[in-house]
């Protein structure tokens, strides 16, 4: 189980590391924290030719604050994004999802921005950049660019990311004090890939949902929204009653794949079942009677 | 010599191992790196089954640092096929070489070596070998494996099916059918036992280390068993045929001495294992296959002189549940490779490796039939057992000894009129079955859920029909139906009543509801079984005959100048704590303090011989009862000493703290440096060999556990389990709560977590971790042990093994609760892996897809 040859870089700019991307294109990956790149290429799955390592740049690994969003370097490992107090205060639900990631180890090492552009549609990190409409910026020697949520996830494993650019930076947006938010999954042990999780935010006034996100990870080929659950929610009083209406349309909707470890049939169910519990969640943090 | 000096045994002492294992210390096989060791690894069909067409491997032997390819016509040229081992009437045992040079029959049969600088290096020639395969029609169940239709495995068999055979056993005047004819009623249901896997921490390893001036092989093998790869590795790789080997002993004088003193040496180590190879079982293999004759290669072991064979050091091991008791292919591989090209070769398995060829277990179907009369009676037990054996048989422990096993186990701790079991074993395109802790365990779990099953149809509790059919203290001494004797300590009886003692079933009832407003189902389920730890005399006769020669164990004892105390066992260490638990033994028996006992194991080339090593729950009864007579010995060859030379009577000596003295004068003594020093001889050592006393050798257990059912996602939880277990007097009771506590995790990851998943078409589905799930410090509740122990009565060493019987009890305990759990919904549980989809599905919440 060692890896195919390649060559390793460690470029100390990120100019040096973009123009390396630029030259190898196809043939290049970046190297972060290395948790899901280092293990495909162990298994010879994954067979970059040319390994860019981002470790030597300094400054990628800043989480700032301003007018309330919040901005993650692609260095930022997810144990850092846990004990931020910046994230704590402005990125609530950010903070909700860390201790979800894997297992500690695996967050010491591995980063918020590496999970999001690794894409894998069971963790928990792109279905929180598509629940709350978080920017992405995408940096290649010809420049920046930006790109919304919505249009990050194209695929399986498959992002908007260009072979020659790097995820520079995410941007949660401002989080609104009326905002409530919460993060649930089912997996089949501690600290596995979910089954079916869901990262839920609802915005209330007055007693009224005014907006609502249901993200799902693990039922589908990339990170899901349900708007159709969501639709349902807005305009309504959070109560029980709406929770399960939203879970039985989330459960329709919903066609998960089937694999070793669930049914189609299994994750349906699931789904339904923690789109309650999650609403449920993120209402009982503010005590709103459910 | 100042530490606490007796009275050792008994009590939770530190492991003393753990001061080199915990800091790093340990010496495992990826530790040793002989000079200039070239790298292996294995090219392993990615096909389930299929004829390999052509191999060309030319590309791969100019690839940078390649030194060597073998592959598998290579192999066949200077190794000898696997022999048929403890062989049983119509069992038929396929031969096969080390690497497959014709035909692949599982997903990672292994088709190449390739041996170069770096294991990187030669994972880069590994991609270079090109085969071309004709993809064969695949064996991948049960099922299949009994089906006539399905291309068989080996040409020589008679269909997949490689062995089918009834045993009956009616010791009184009606027959088994006439018991089931006068039986209130018969209750039939068909089981089904899901493939697992030893999952060990460390996987398998070996460096066969070559003296560049002699050409003597040092095998450094994480291996059970010593003895049996030396022996075995010595067989398969021998240069010789029989007939070169005998026409060069009788034309010269010198090697004709020298044959004579090897085959004297090779009798009197192997005695044992040469009897055990039962008559029946090699003329039914004779008919089946008169190939087999041409390759009775361990005839061929005989003419080795003592020199050729090999020293295999077996030193720390993460772990092995069985598969490590296995010789495997890569191991005569290997050897044969080292042998060829005269330089060390080193190969750690992968865990991808290790999920697909490492070892599984497990996979049975058991259909029990139940004769009771209406008030619980038990009449009679009738077992259809099919077990897939996957493509190669397990060496040379595999199906056909759990088969053995079974036969003699099913009908548990109950009375029985009459007993019948149809065994046989199907030969399938997956993964080879092996021997993992408790390799029978499948009796107790199929018929502790087939008791269940008939306690709900009569409409009784669990705990009651079990109360009236086990066999209790007033009918001992006695038999179980199979043959071997019981006595006292055959106690199920007593720990099922500790264990409904400590529930307190009316608070669980109250839990029961209040955990319904939750949509959460809690069941309570028991399971109560002895087990062979390693039973009593006799009992290896009844499973195989012939194999009982095989148990013995020997240990040394020896006094170094120093004063300190050096012991050698054939046991292999690999996680049960010998170290502390024989130090215990031996300290206690001589006088000084366990820092000052040093174990020896694991080196052929100092260790005593047993052909087994460590398997069989022998471990603390066998091996630790030759220690125990070995260091009793010594202490009277001291005290003798001692009594002449402080002109004392021997039985006023007295050994306390190392000290050798006058009883109650410690002035007037010696430490056991001066009477090494004073006293002229042999110096003080003393090898004892045993085979366990008395009619005891049974551990016992009953596990009672809670679990709560979440609905919502069928997830399991365990908010209480108990064992109550007895297996006699205790050496060490923290070492015994661990290794139960080890088995019933295991027991849990059976049920809710782990399974070695294959497709339709065999390939396996969970060759990472990410797919074989086994079960983390998070899942695992915390786990009660109640200890009870009861002597044999006739036992001196009354010690007996408790290493498998976490893994025999639990999943029974657990099924058992679920479907008592799942009850308001009607489930039946006939299968042993549960996982959350199952659940729901078993409680009508979803429906399969």
């Amino acid at each position: 189980m060692k890896a195919p040859p390649f060559i390793y870089h460690r470029p100390e700019t990120l100019d040096d590391a973009l123009a390396l991307l630029a030259e190898h294109g196809d043939e290049a990956k970046v190297l972060a924290g290395g948790q899901s790149l280092i293990p495909l290429m162990a298994l010879r799955m994954g067979r970059p030719a040319h390994v860019v390592d981002l470790g030597a740049i300094d400054g990628l690994a800043e989480i700032t604050e301003a007018d309330g969003a919040v901005s993650l370097g692609p260095l930022v490992r997810h144990e850092q994004a846990n004990r931020s107090d910046v994230i704590a205060q402005h990125a609530p639900l950010v903070a909700q999802t860390m201790p979800h990631v894997a297992h500690r180890a695996i967050r010491t090492q591995g980063t918020v921005l590496g999970s999001i552009a690794h894409g894998d549609p069971a963790a928990e990190m792109p279905a929180v950049v598509i629940a709350t409409g978080a920017t992405l910026t995408a940096t290649s020697s010809s420049g920046e660019r930006t790109i919304a949520a919505a249009e990050f996830f194209e695929g399986y494993l498959d992002t908007a990311l260009r072979s020659d650019e790097i995820l520079t930076d995410v941007t949660f947006p401002a989080w609104p004090s009326t905002a409530v938010s919460s993060v649930v999954e089912v997996a089949r042990r501690h600290g596995d890939y979910a089954l079916v999780g869901v990262v839920t935010t609802l915005d209330i006034t007055d007693d009224i949902v005014t907006d609502a996100a249901l993200a799902y990870f693990g039922a589908a080929s990339t990170a899901i929204r349900v708007s159709a659950a969501e639709q349902s929610l807005i305009g309504s009083s959070p109560s029980r009653e709406a929770f399960d209406a939203a879970a039985t349309i989330v459960a329709a909707e919903l066609a998960p794949p089937a694999d070793i470890h669930g049914s189609t049939a299994y994750r349906k169910h699931l789904a339904g079942v923690l789109t309650t519990r999650g609403l449920t969640a993120a209402v009982d943090s503010i005590g709103v009677p459910a | 010599m100042s530490a606490n000096t007796s009275g050792l045994v008994g009590q939770s002492v530190k492991r003393v191992e753990d001061d080199r294992l915990l800091v790093g210390n340990g010496r495992y096989v990826a530790d040793v790196n002989p000079p200039g060791v070239l790298h292996a690894v294995f090219l392993r069909s990615p096909l389930a089954h299929a004829t390999i067409t052509s191999i060309d491997a030319t590309a791969a032997r100019r690839a940078p640092g390649v030194v060597a390819i073998f592959t598998g016509s290579d192999m066949e040229a200077i190794t000898h096929p696997f022999p048929p081992f403890a062989m049983q009437p119509d069992l038929y045992t396929p031969l096969y070489y080390c690497l497959s040079s014709t035909t692949v029959r599982m997903v990672g049969d292994p088709v190449a070596l390739v041996l170069a600088e770096s294991r990187h290096l030669a994972e880069d020639a590994l991609e270079l070998i090109e085969v071309d395969y004709e993809p064969l029609d695949t064996v991948a169940s049960i099922a299949e494996g009994l089906s006539p239709t399905k291309p068989q495995l080996w040409e020589k068999a008679n269909g997949n099916v490689l062995y089918d055979h009834v045993h009956t056993f009616a010791p009184g005047n009606e027959s088994v059918d006439a018991v089931f004819a006068g039986a209130d009623r018969v209750i039939t249901e068909r089981l089904s036992c899901p493939r697992q896997s030893n999952q060990p921490m460390e996987t398998r390893g070996s460096v066969v280390e070559v003296d560049p001036d002699t050409g003597h092989m040092t095998i450094h093998n994480a291996t059970q068993s010593s003895h049996m790869l030396r022996w075995i590795g010595a067989a398969l790789t021998g240069k010789q045929s029989t007939r070169e080997a005998a026409k060069g002993i009788i034309a010269n004088k010198e090697r004709r001495k020298a044959f004579l003193a090897g085959a004297k040496s090779f009798l009197k180590e192997n005695a044992e294992g040469l009897k055990a190879q039962d008559n029946d079982g090699m003329k039914s293999q004779l008919k089946a296959d008169k190939s087999f004759l041409k390759h009775a290669n361990l005839i061929g072991v005989g003419l080795l002189g003592k020199d050729d064979y090999p020293d295999v050091v077996a030193q720390d091991i993460g772990g092995g549940f069985g598969a490590k008791g296995s010789i495997a292919r890569e191991d005569v591989a290997l050897i044969a490779a080292a042998g060829e090209l005269g330089r060390s070769v080193k190969w750690i398995e992968d865990r991808v490796e290790n999920l697909m060829d490492g070892g599984q277990a497990r996979e049975e179907d058991l259909t029990l039939s139940i004769a009771v009369d209406d008030d619980g009676t038990f009449r009679g037990l009738k077992v259809d057992l099919v077990i897939d054996q996957g493509a190669y048989p397990g060496f040379p422990v595999g199906a056909p000894l759990a088969s053995a096993i079974m036969k003699v186990m099913f009908p548990g701790s109950y009375n029985w009129d009459a007993f019948e079991m149809r065994s046989r074993i199907v030969a399938t395109n997956k993964g080879k079955y092996v021997a993992y802790r408790g390799p029978w365990a499948n009796e107790t779990w199929a018929r502790e859920r087939m008791v269940d099953i008939v306690a709900r149809a009569l409409k009784m509790s669990p705990a009651e029909i079990r109360l009236k059919n086990l066999i209790g203290d007033d009918q001992m001494p006695t038999a179980m139906i199979t043959g071997p004797k019981i006595d006292e300590t055959m106690s199920t009886k007593k720990t099922l009543e500790r264990a409904l003692e400590l529930l307190d079933i009316d608070q669980f009832e109250r839990d029961r509801d209040t955990a319904l407003a939750e949509n959460h189902y809690l069941g309570l389920g028991i399971a109560s079984y002895h087990e062979a730890a390693p039973g009593p005399p006799g009992y290896w006769e009844c499973v195989n005959p012939g194999t009982e020669t095989l148990l013995n164990e020997e240990a040394q004892a020896t006094v170094e100048t120093d004063g300190s105390v050096v012991v050698y066992t054939s046991q292999m260490p690999h996680g049960q704590s010998h170290e502390t638990t024989y130090g215990q033994i031996v300290a206690d028996e001589l006088g000084v303090a366990i820092e000052d006992v040093k174990l020896v194991f694991g080196d052929t080339r100092r260790t005593p011989f047993s052909i087994l090593g460590t398997g069989g729950s022998r471990g603390g009864p066998i091996g630790g009862g030759a220690m125990k007579y070995a260091s009793r010995a010594v202490r009277e060859q001291l005290v003798d000493a001692a009594s002449k030379l402080l002109e004392a009577d021997v039985a006023d000596i007295e050994i306390v703290n190392g000290n050798v003295h006058v009883a109650g004068v410690p002035a007037r003594g010696v430490t056991f440096a001066e009477l090494i020093a004073q006293t002229a001889g042999d110096g003080f050592e003393a090898t004892r060999s045993y085979r366990g006393k008395g009619d005891g050798g049974w551990s016992v257990a009953t596990h009672a556990c809670i679990v709560d059912v979440d609905l919502d996602t069928g997830k399991v939880t365990f908010p209480r389990y108990l064992v109550v277990e007895d297996c006699g007097p205790i050496i060490n009771p923290a070492i015994v709560d661990g290794q139960v506590r080890g088995g019933v995790a295991q027991g849990i990851g059976a049920v809710l977590y782990e399974r070695a998943t294959y497709d339709d078409d065999a390939n396996l589905q969970s060759a990472t971790y990410m797919d074989y799930l086994i079960p983390t410090s998070m899942e695992i509740p915390e786990i009660e042990v109640h200890h009870m122990e009861t002597l044999s009565p006739g036992g001196e060493n009354d010690f007996r093994g408790v290493g498998e019987g976490g893994m025999i009890g639990a999943p029974a305990a657990i099924t058992n609760a679920i479907e008592d759990a799942l009850s308001p919904f009607g489930a039946r549980i006939t299968s042993q892996y549960l996982p959350p989809t199952k659940i729901l599905e078993l409680a009508g919440v979803i429906s399969p897809d």
